[in-house]
Formats: C-alpha cells, sequence, structure tokens
C-alpha cells in the first residue's frame, strides 16, 4: 500500500468516524449512568434534520449559522433522550422497549422524516458547510498534514470532548460519583448521591451528543437531508461502547475503524477493486457482529467494564 | 407529597383497558403534533379513518399491511415475553421473502396446496436460520442479541439489493429488456398466488388467516405446554429456570428460531399473498419487521391481541401510505406509532402501581423478611 | 431546649457526660407499615457521648426501623429525635451524615470496582473542589487507618478484599467525614473471631474520643464484652435500659424474649437413633472438588466430604470462604475443575443442574426470590417447577394444570403455606411461605440429599423454627442433609456432624455432639484444624 492509500482511508475514517465518536461518547455517559438508550439512531437523525434546517434557514455570517446549527441538533437530541429519562428512570419502564420507541419515534419513517417534510429540507442542497483547516498553515506536510491538520472544527471539537469526558470520568469527583451511580445505585445513593439527578443528566447530556453526530452529517459529510440518512451509525455507536468496555480512549479506536470500514468499498473501488458495493457496504455491519461477538466471550469472561446496573431500574427502599 | 405504590395484582379489565386508554392519549398528542405543524388534527383522523376502512377497498389495503405486521408482531411478542430481544425481524422477513420466491419460482406450476406449505416452509426455514445467527451467539456467547439482530437486518437488506441490482441471480429477472435498464424481480407463476377470501368487495388475505391461526396454536403452546410452561419460568427468572435443570440455552435458541420463522413468514407471505416478486425496495420502505415491535408492545406481547393490534397498526401503515404527501406525510406513522409506544410504555406503569397523594404508610420491608435477605450476588 | 435528666435509668457508667444532654435520643418514636404492621411502638432510647449502647432484641424487634429512622431512611409517624438535645428532622440519610450519625449497614454501601480511596470519598470530600487527588486521600486514609488500628490498603478495590476488610471501609467512610455516632448493624455476622477483637478495640479507641457507637446486636457474649450498657427491644416496643455491669445474660435473654428461657437440649440428642451403620455407602461423596470462583480464583480448593443417609452435616464457616460455591458446585449449577462428586456411589456431570436434580439432589438456595422460585408464576406452577418434566400433573408435552392444583393445595396444607389459593403469584407471598413453597417443592419430591444454604435467614421466629423442624424431619426420613449457615448456633443445634471452610478448604469436620464453639471459631478463623 502506498502513502496515498493510507492518507486516503485516514481521513476519511476520520470523516466517517467522527459521528460514530460523538454519538458513541454520549452513550458512553449515559451507560456509565446506567441508562441503556437504544435511541440514539432516532437521536441521532433528528440532529441531523435539525442541524440542516437551521443552517439553511437563518441568515447571517457561515460561523455563526453553523454553530447555531449545531447547538440546535444538541437540543433536539437532548430533548428526545428527556423522554427516554422520564420513561426509564422516572417511570421506571423496560428501558430497551422505551429505548425502541424512541427509535421508531424519531427514525426513518418518524419524526425527522415528518420535520423534514414540514421544514421542506427534502431536495435542497446545503448552504452552510463545515470546510476543513488549516491549522498552523501545515495541511501540506505528509501524511501528518492531510490527517491531523486539515480536518473541520468538528473534529477538532470531537477531540477536545473525548479528553474532557476521560477526565471527567477518571479524574473529577462527579465523574467519580457518575461510576458508582452505574454500578452500585444504593450504594451512591447511600452516600447521599442524587441517582435519579445523575441517571437524568447523564442520559439527556447522551442524547444531546447524539444530535451532534447526527449534524455531523448534514453540515459535514453530505450537504443533503434524506430520510433514515444515518443508515445505521447510532445502533454500531452503541455496540462500539460494549466492545470499548466502556472507556473513551478505545471508543475513538473502534470509531475510527469503523469509519475506516465505511468508505473502505469506496476507497479500494476508486484503486481498482472489483467487489459488489454490497459487500463493501455490509462489511461494518458484519464487522460489528464478529467483534462484539469476540467481545462477548472477554466480557464474560473477566467482568470489565460494564457498569453493573446497567439497565435496571433504581428504587430505594422506601419512597 | 406523591407516593408510589406497587400493585400486587394487574386487574384484569385494566389490561384491556391500557392499550385503549394508550391509543386515545397517543391520539390526542399526534393530534397536537399535527395541530402545531399547521394541520387540522380532526380532518387528518377522519382521512386516515376513511382511508383505512371505509373508503372504497380501504379494508382490503389494511389488511394488505395487517398480515406482514401480524406474523411480525407474533415473532416480536413471543420473543420480547422471554427477554429474548429480537429486533432483527425485519433482516428475517427479507431472508424469508428470498425463501419463499426462491421455492416460488423453483416449484411453479405445482399443486397449489403444496406449493404453499413449500413456499411457506421456504419462508420460515430462511428467516429462521437469519435469527439462529444471534440467537446462537447470545445462547452460547452471551453476546448482545439486539444489536447482533439488528446488524443482520442491514446485511439481509443489502443481500436482497445484491440479488436483485447486482447480480445475474436466480432470483432476478434477465429476460426482458426493460429489466435490464430497470433491474427487478423474476414474478412467480400466476398459478402460485395464495388464495385470498373473498367476503363481498373485501379480500381476507390467505396469511392473514394462517397468522390467526398459529395466534391461537402460540397462546395454546404457551399455556398448555412444557416447552410454555420453561418459557415462562426463563421469562421471568432465568436464574430460576437454570436452577430447575431447563436447559435454558436451548430454549433461548428455539425462542430466537420460532420467533425468525414468524417472521419468514411474513416474508412468505410478501411474496404469496401480495408481490409474487422479490421486491427488495418496497420490503425496506415497507419496514414491517419494525412496526412489530410496535404491534407486540401494544399488545402486550399477548399472541391473540396481536391479531387485533395488527388490525390497527395496519390501518395506520395504510393510511400513512395511501395519504401519503403534503397532507399527511410518511414520517406522521412513526410518530404517532412512537407516540403509541410511549403511551403503552406510560400506561402500564399506571397499572401497575397506584400512585397516592398525600402521606401513604410505606411499605415494610421488614415485614417477614429483614432488608439483609436481599442476598448479595 | 429540652433538658429533661438523661437516660432512663441515670447510671454511673460515664458520669462525666450523664448532666449533657445524650449525644443521639428518640422519645416516642413510632413507625407504621402498610398491611398495619407496628414496627416501632413508642420506642425511647438514648445514646450518651463516648458510650456504646448496645440495641438488644431478637430478629423482628424493630432494632433495625429504629437505626433507619436515626439516619434519616424513614421518617417516624410519631415522636421525636434529638440530637445533642436539639430536636432535629431528617429526611435522608444525607442529612443524618451531615449531623454526624452515619450507620455501617450488615449490606456494606460500597462499590465493588472502586478503590478503598474512591469509595471513601464517595459523596462527600474534605477538599470540595472538582478534580479529587487519590494520593492525597490515600495519604490520609491511612492516617486514619492506623490510628484506630484497621489496616487496609487503600488502593485496592473492594471486591479484592475480604469482607472484614470491606466493613472496616465502610467504618473508615464514616470516620473520614467526622462521624460523632456510628450505628454498627449486625458488624461481626461477617468476621472471624480475631477480627472480632480488632474491631472491638477500633470501637474502644473511638468511645475514648468521645463518640457514640450504637451496636446492634442480638449475641449476647459480644454485648457483654463491648458495651458500656444497652437498650432491650421486643416487639416493637422498647422495654429498658440497662448497665451492663449490673446486669446478666439470662436477665437480658428473659428481657428479649419476654418469658424465661428454656435452655433446651441440642432437639436431635432427644430420642435420636445411634449413628447409621458406617457400612452404608455415603450419599454424597465430594474427593477433591476443585471450583474456580467468579473472579476466576479458586473458591473451593480439594474439598472432601462425605454426608450418609440420615446425616445432618452442618457447614461453618465465615461467609465468603466458599460456602456458596459449595452448595452450586453439589446442586450442579456451577462446574467443578477437578475430583470428582458421587451421589449414591455414582459420578455426576459437571455443572448440570439437570443430573443432580435427576438423582434425587434437592436444593433450597440462599437466594430463594431470585433463584427458588419464580416469583411471577402461581404457587402451584412454582410447585411443579422441576416435576414438570416427569411425573404426574402432566402427560407428554402437555401440562395438565388442573391436576397440578389439586397437588398443589394438598402441599400448601401439608407445608402450612399461607396463601390464599393455589393460582395465587409467589411474589405476592411473605418471605417465610416463599421459604415454604421452596421447602414443599423440594422435600415432596422424595430427595435423597437436601441442600439447604441460609434455610432460616430472614425469617421470622415462627417460621425459622418450622423451617428446621422439616429439615430435621428430612432427615428422619432418611435424607442426607448439607446444612450451610453463617450462623453457628443454628448449625451447632441441628448438625451431627460440623464441617469448617476457611478460604475454599476444609479446614476441619468435627462430632457436633463434642463441638465447642472456640474451636469452632479457631477454625472458621483459619487458626486452628
Amino acid at each position: 500500500m502506498n502513502a496515498d492509500l493510507i492518507v486516503s482511508i485516514a481521513v476519511s475514517a476520520i470523516a466517517y468516524g467522527t459521528p460514530l465518536v460523538l454519538a458513541g461518547l454520549g452513550e458512553l455517559l449515559a451507560e456509565r449512568s446506567g441508562v441503556l438508550n437504544l435511541g440514539v439512531e432516532g437521536m441521532m437523525l433528528m440532529g441531523a434534520v435539525t442541524a440542516f434546517f437551521v443552517s439553511q434557514t437563518l441568515g447571517g455570517p457561515g460561523l455563526a449559522v453553523l454553530v447555531a446549527a449545531i447547538i440546535a441538533a444538541a437540543l433536539a437530541g437532548a430533548a428526545l433522550a428527556l423522554i427516554h429519562a422520564f420513561l426509564s428512570i422516572t417511570v421506571r419502564v423496560n428501558q430497551i422497549v422505551s429505548g425502541l420507541a424512541l427509535t421508531i419515534f424519531a427514525g426513518t419513517i418518524g419524526l425527522s422524516s415528518y420535520a423534514g417534510q414540514v421544514w421542506g429540507v427534502g431536495g435542497q442542497h446545503g448552504v452552510h458547510q463545515l470546510v476543513k483547516l488549516d491549522v498552523l498553515g501545515l495541511s501540506d506536510v505528509p501524511v501528518v498534514g492531510p490527517i491531523l491538520l486539515n480536518q473541520d472544527a468538528f473534529v477538532y471539537f470531537s477531540w477536545v470532548l473525548v479528553a474532557l469526558v476521560t477526565f471527567y470520568l477518571f479524574r473529577t469527583r462527579f465523574g467519580l460519583y457518575l461510576r458508582a451511580v452505574g454500578e452500585s445505585p444504593r450504594s451512591a445513593d447511600a452516600m447521599g448521591i442524587n441517582v435519579t439527578r445523575y441517571r437524568y443528566v447523564h442520559t439527556i447530556i447522551g442524547g444531546a451528543f447524539a444530535g451532534l453526530g447526527g449534524a455531523y452529517f448534514t453540515l459535514a459529510i453530505a450537504p443533503i437531508w434524506t430520510d433514515g440518512l444515518t443508515a445505521g451509525d447510532g445502533w454500531i455507536a452503541i455496540a462500539l461502547v460494549i466492545f470499548a468496555f466502556w472507556r473513551p480512549d478505545l471508543l475513538v479506536v473502534g470509531a475510527y475503524l469503523f469509519g475506516a470500514l465505511s468508505s473502505l468499498g469506496f476507497t479500494l473501488q476508486t484503486h481498482g477493486v472489483q467487489l459488489p458495493s454490497e459487500f463493501f457496504s455490509s462489511l461494518p455491519y458484519i464487522m460489528t457482529v464478529v467483534v462484539l461477538a469476540a467481545a462477548s466471550t472477554t466480557l464474560a469472561r473477566r467482568r470489565i467494564g460494564t457498569p453493573a446496573a446497567l439497565g435496571v431500574p433504581y428504587v430505594r427502599e422506601e419512597s | 407529597m406523591i407516593a408510589i405504590e406497587r400493585n400486587l395484582v394487574t386487574p384484569r379489565w385494566q389490561r384491556v383497558a391500557l392499550p385503549i386508554v394508550s391509543l386515545v392519549m397517543a391520539s390526542i398528542i399526534a393530534g397536537i403534533v399535527l395541530a402545531v405543524s399547521g394541520h387540522d388534527p380532526i380532518g387528518t383522523y377522519q382521512q386516515i379513518y376513511a382511508a383505512s376502512f371505509t373508503a372504497d377497498g380501504a379494508l382490503t389495503a389494511t389488511f394488505i399491511y395487517a398480515t406482514p405486521l401480524l406474523f411480525t408482531g407474533l415473532g416480536v411478542a413471543i420473543a420480547f415475553r422471554m427477554h429474548v430481544w429480537n429486533i432483527g425481524g425485519e433482516g428475517q422477513l427479507y431472508m424469508g421473502a428470498v425463501g419463499a420466491s426462491g421455492v416460488g419460482l423453483l416449484c411453479g406450476g405445482w399443486p397449489l396446496p403444496i406449493l404453499i406449505v413449500m413456499m411457506a416452509l421456504g419462508g420460515a426455514l430462511a428467516g429462521l436460520a437469519w435469527a439462529l445467527i444471534p440467537g446462537l451467539l447470545r445462547a452460547y456467547l452471551r453476546t448482545n442479541e439486539i444489536l447482533v439482530s439488528l446488524m443482520l437486518n442491514y446485511v439481509a437488506g443489502l443481500f436482497m439489493y445484491y440479488l436483485i441490482y447486482d447480480s445475474t441471480s436466480f432470483w432476478r429477472d434477465l429476460t426482458s429488456s426493460s429489466a435490464l435498464v430497470f433491474p427487478q424481480g423474476k414474478n412467480l407463476l400466476p398459478s402460485s398466488d395464495w388464495p385470498g377470501i373473498l367476503l363481498g368487495s373485501f379480500t381476507l388475505p390467505f396469511g392473514f388467516v394462517l397468522g390467526a391461526v398459529l395466534a391461537v396454536l402460540l397462546l395454546a403452546l404457551f399455556r398448555f405446554t412444557r416447552f410454555g410452561f420453561e418459557m415462562r419460568v426463563m421469562g421471568d427468572s432465568p436464574a430460576a429456570a437454570n436452577y430447575a435443570g431447563m436447559r435454558t440455552r436451548r430454549t433461548i435458541v428455539a425462542v430466537m428460531a420460532l420467533s425468525g420463522a414468524l417472521a419468514g413468514l411474513a416474508g412468505a407471505s410478501q411474496i404469496g399473498d401480495f408481490g409474487h416478486v422479490l421486491d427488495p425496495r418496497g420490503l425496506e420502505q415497507a419496514g414491517y419487521g419494525y412496526t412489530g415491535i410496535v404491534v407486540a408492545a401494544l399488545a402486550m406481547y399477548n399472541p391473540l391481541a396481536v391479531v387485533i393490534v395488527s388490525i390497527l397498526i395496519g390501518a395506520l401503515t395504510n393510511a400513512g401510505f395511501a395519504l401519503q404527501g403534503p397532507t399527511f406525510p410518511i414520517g406522521l406513522v412513526g410518530t404517532m406509532e412512537g407516540i403509541i409506544l410511549f403511551s403503552v410504555l406510560g400506561g402500564e406503569f399506571l397499572g401497575r402501581y397506584r400512585i397516592r397523594f398525600g402521606r401513604a404508610p410505606a411499605r415494610a420491608p421488614g415485614l417477614d423478611d429483614e432488608p439483609g435477605a436481599e442476598v448479595a450476588p | 431546649m429540652d433538658l429533661r435528666p438523661a437516660g432512663v435509668n441515670p447510671t454511673a457508667a460515664n458520669s462525666a457526660t450523664a448532666g449533657a444532654p445524650p449525644a443521639v435520643a428518640a422519645s416516642g418514636v413510632t413507625k407504621r407499615f402498610a398491611g398495619g404492621v407496628v414496627a416501632n411502638d413508642r420506642v425511647t432510647f438514648e445514646a450518651r457521648h463516648g458510650e456504646v449502647h448496645a440495641l438488644l432484641g431478637e430478629n423482628g424487634a424493630g432494632k433495625t426501623t429504629l437505626c433507619n429512622i436515626l439516619t434519616g431512611l424513614y421518617r417516624p409517624d410519631e415522636g421525636e429525635i434529638r440530637i445533642d438535645g436539639k430536636p432535629v428532622r431528617l429526611h435522608s440519610p444525607h442529612e443524618a451524615q451531615a449531623a454526624g450519625i452515619f450507620m455501617v449497614h450488615q449490606h456494606l454501601s460500597l462499590v465493588d470496582s472502586l478503590t478503598v480511596a474512591e469509595n471513601v470519598v464517595l459523596g462527600w470530600s474534605r477538599h470540595g473542589g472538582v478534580t479529587f487527588s487519590a494520593r492525597t486521600v490515600e495519604a490520609e486514609i491511612e492516617e486514619i487507618a492506623a490510628r484506630y488500628q484497621m489496616a487496609v490498603d487503600p488502593k485496592a478495590r473492594i471486591w479484592q478484599l475480604s469482607l472484614g476488610e470491606r466493613q472496616r471501609v465502610d467504618i473508615l467512610k464514616a470516620l473520614y467525614r467526622g462521624a460523632s455516632i456510628l450505628i454498627l448493624d449486625e458488624p461481626t455476622t461477617v468476621l472471624t473471631p480475631a477480627e472480632i477483637d480488632q474491631l472491638f478495640s477500633s470501637v474502644r479507641e473511638m468511645v475514648a474520643e468521645g463518640s457514640t457507637v450504637i451496636f446492634i446486636s442480638h449475641k449476647m457474649p459480644e454485648v457483654f464484652a463491648i458495651a458500656d450498657r444497652t437498650t432491650i427491644l421486643r416487639k416493637g416496643r422498647s422495654i429498658t435500659t440497662l448497665d451492663i455491669a449490673g446486669t446478666d445474660a439470662r436477665q437480658l435473654a428473659r428481657l428479649m424474649v419476654g418469658h424465661e428461657m428454656s435452655f433446651d437440649v441440642h432437639p436431635r440428642a432427644a430420642g435420636v437413633e445411634p449413628k447409621p451403620a458406617p457400612a452404608q455407602p455415603p450419599v454424597l461423596a465430594l474427593e477433591g472438588v476443585h471450583v474456580r470462583g467468579d473472579f476466576g480464583i479458586d473458591a473451593l480448593k480439594d474439598v472432601s466430604l462425605e454426608i450418609t443417609a440420615g446425616e445432618i452435616l452442618g457447614i461453618a464457616g465465615v461467609s465468603g470462604n466458599g460456602q456458596r460455591e459449595l452448595a452450586e458446585v453439589v446442586a450442579g449449577l456451577r462446574p467443578f475443575t477437578q475430583g470428582t462428586i458421587r451421589i449414591g456411589g455414582e459420578n455426576v456431570a459437571s455443572g448440570d443442574p439437570r443430573d443432580a436434580i435427576n438423582r434425587g439432589v434437592a436444593n433450597v438456595p440462599e437466594d430463594r426470590m431470585g433463584t427458588g422460585v419464580s416469583p411471577n408464576l402461581s404457587v402451584a406452577e412454582n410447585l411443579i417447577l422441576k416435576s414438570y418434566r416427569s411425573s404426574s400433573p402432566h402427560s407428554g408435552p402437555i401440562l395438565l394444570m388442573g391436576r397440578a392444583e389439586t397437588q398443589a393445595t394438598a402441599l400448601m396444607a401439608r407445608f402450612d403455606i399461607r396463601a390464599p389459593g393455589p393460582g395465587t403469584l409467589v411474589r405476592q407471598l411473605s418471605g417465610g411461605n416463599v421459604q415454604k413453597v421452596v421447602l414443599a417443592r423440594e422435600l415432596s419430591s422424595g430427595p435423597r440429599l437436601v441442600i439447604a444454604a441460609s434455610p432460616t435467614r430472614g425469617l421470622d421466629v415462627g417460621a425459622t423454627e418450622y423451617v428446621r423442624g422439616v429439615l430435621v424431619e428430612a432427615a428422619k426420613q432418611g435424607a442426607a442433609i448439607m446444612l450451610i449457615s453463617e450462623d453457628l448456633d443454628e448449625i451447632v443445634e441441628l448438625s451431627d456432624r460440623i464441617a469448617v471452610l476457611y478460604e475454599g478448604r476444609v479446614v476441619g469436620v468435627v462430632e457436633a455432639a463434642s463441638a465447642t464453639y472456640e474451636h469452632l471459631g479457631l477454625m472458621m478463623a483459619g487458626a486452628a484444624s
């Protein structure tokens, strides 16, 4: 393989991996608090359509419009996550069913599609798009330049978020409390930690991150809105959290690997490899199954990573 | 102060009332969504009702959508009840359609009763095989079946596309010239159509009858057989099932297989009852596998209730496609389904708990068992 | 401010503080639960600064409820709580902690996957702020640990620690936060005699500094060893408060039970046949059995045991020394890695519960609600949980529930299961009745071997007696019984022989008739064999 191919795979790995990083990071936070949210796909789609709508409708300088679009996407994701938080934390319904309901509600033929129709953004071509930055003017440096120094601001923002979340989880008191809530809500409660509040906050932040991940599709990957354009990335993000063993650093690695896989077919075809396109398209999904199966044997052998109280509603002895 | 108390027994009437109340609540909330987005809720509902039931041919159309939902709903109900989260009904349906159309094409011209059995078997076995992947992985490696079954939906979808659009497969029509420009599947012989039951102007699809019979059989299986007993114990308490010497892994695989076979039958019925051709795009757009989750949840995972609920959700889906356009965008279908699900989930809670206002006497955790009785793992 | 003379029985035990308001006091506290149960009925109680105050009472006497009120977990329906003479209303454990009251529950409030240091700062840190420095906290913990002689590695994760060490972490947590009133809920159940001594010296250190320790117990010798005064609860009422120096065990026992204790002879000793002839092959024989525990370490090492028909073998030991794994491996719920297990002379399959059941192994599991029954199924269905595969209530693959219900009704009468009918869901039953459902199912099958793990834990006095009687009866019928219990009294009372487990090994097997508590205690601590 030549350097060109490596660079082009790495660049598209980052492009396709960025939504996975963001959505996965959000799901990681929610799951660390003990809430399993299967609504990521729906929240991403809502984020994508909302960001696109705002960026198409709002006037003003491009940067301001994009920032507004990104914030709106985060709010859309957070609003949906609030529904799941209420049902799974307060009402204590089955989190799997509630998450599925959220994805159906907001998914491909749900609210995101309806919003796209009502807002009429279906056939439009994006006006404002995130542009690649030339960091320190060094984007021409071979290999490192195009990969690390020539990305859009959102990519750098996602890196900052990963660092922040890692620091938060392992170096701050609140991160410690969060881990305790996901592991043993009873103990956390006994120590005066507000289990309900922690779960709400992190489920909602998780939704906001998923919204951001969705926004990256319409603001950076392709300047259009079509129903269901995330094509299962929300689900892959959930799978990533599992095989990252609930650790942000591994999550990033996994997300970029899947990003590379998603773009592999396209990259290889441009380099003259002839195989059915469906084969390449199905690679990320097949790899998810393979890696999940591999990870599950590790998980079963040594109980690592999985928050012990994941998916279990917390009820105090006496209300 | 508001206190929430657990009801120990759910009265029977609540199990009927709950889905109804949920539907009413969902209609109100969806009405608000409609009004907010500039539609007339009452008018839209009238349109939905007409398009689903009263208009010319509407009821027949409703059953076209209800039939696959009946199968996928049963598949989900049987699995979810056991806490086996098969959300791969979509892919299992695709594989069922591939299997049934393959069999139908191979055995074209055979006597219809035999052909129906063959096609149904072909669909059911294909769906079953596809469901075995997440089933075996879950049972023997404890791999999360939600994600595996879901990933396989995409793979099955792409496989269908490959068969029709990107290969010269047995399923693809390679004869006519137009089919080479616009790829499409081979049509089954007209003599392979499953016979609908004509009731005046209304056609009851053969598949729906088959599904209804299966629903009754499933209920009997659940209530009266050893296998059903094992399923109920496993669904309630896997630890107790293991303790009682039940083969929990085999039961998980069996339930997954059954669930996949039902979804596969939905695919077979798509070919035999309605499409008579493998149409990847149409199947994918319909999303019957996912909607099966809505059906099962609203039916509270009861097979007989699935029969009725599949008609209701079939009506809604029918309206979604019939009215598709600016007055009733397709996205509203999923939105309303989501709201229905949320209402059912919230309503289930109201059934399980009583909300008391004012100070409630607390439950006694130390009544007979001291708090220490809760045993640490 | 309420300045009534402190104490129902003013004593000279702590004359220096006798005039000051008590550290914590409850007056006229009543707590009712749904269903009309009055867990606390006008309870009056007070503990002074610098004393160890024992709360003594039988299971269900209201000790835990009272302490849950003192720590803000429950709110009293009537009555008043005062801290240092000031009336307070505590709405949560957190508020109680802010007031200096901490409770170390039997169920420790620890997060297994976190380190000791992380657990200690959970919910509260001396330094506040957003970040926390593990190094600072570790140093602080070491300092406190040294002062109270409670050695523990602050970097260790909780799951790596023994139960005794875990309890120390929970106490350290309270001390780190400056607890002035510490409530210990039956702290000695999970400790070896040596660990108990160590705990007591730490407790003495605390009260010497003016703190108050409230010590919940029903064990007389401990109360005499550590407490200054004691308040006795019986059926939710506070009976009296006494100076330990001025009382004796007999008086306390009488007050606890409400009538003179009849110190019964060993119930099995009266009228028991001589031991079965040794020629008879053992019903259960383990030889060199190794079993892997949850974290991949061997939980049982080279265990060899035999139980003959009609014999009750008690398994004693501090909890967490392999008892659970022993019960599970014999029941087929956990595989063994080495050795053989024979039932009636035949080898059993490793990790196959059905094989064990078919060979006549009955299992009364420790976690009765989570494992022993399917809570959302009916009593009748739970009674056929194992027999549905073979015997009468059904024929072929079809279940005949009508017959199962008839059979259930008979069993309900025979085993005194109080439920409205065979169709009642098991989760609606009380703990005692759930245990009776388990016993009815397990014992009515005519088992050769009965595994009973903590069969009376959490049950009231009546149900406890009933369960013990049923087990003894089963032994008389010829079943071999493996009785696992943390309650040494129960083991000594019921068993013919006693095997002691320590760190996964059988350290000794003794005849119950000749066993002494001292010797058993030493074996449980791994100090004798």
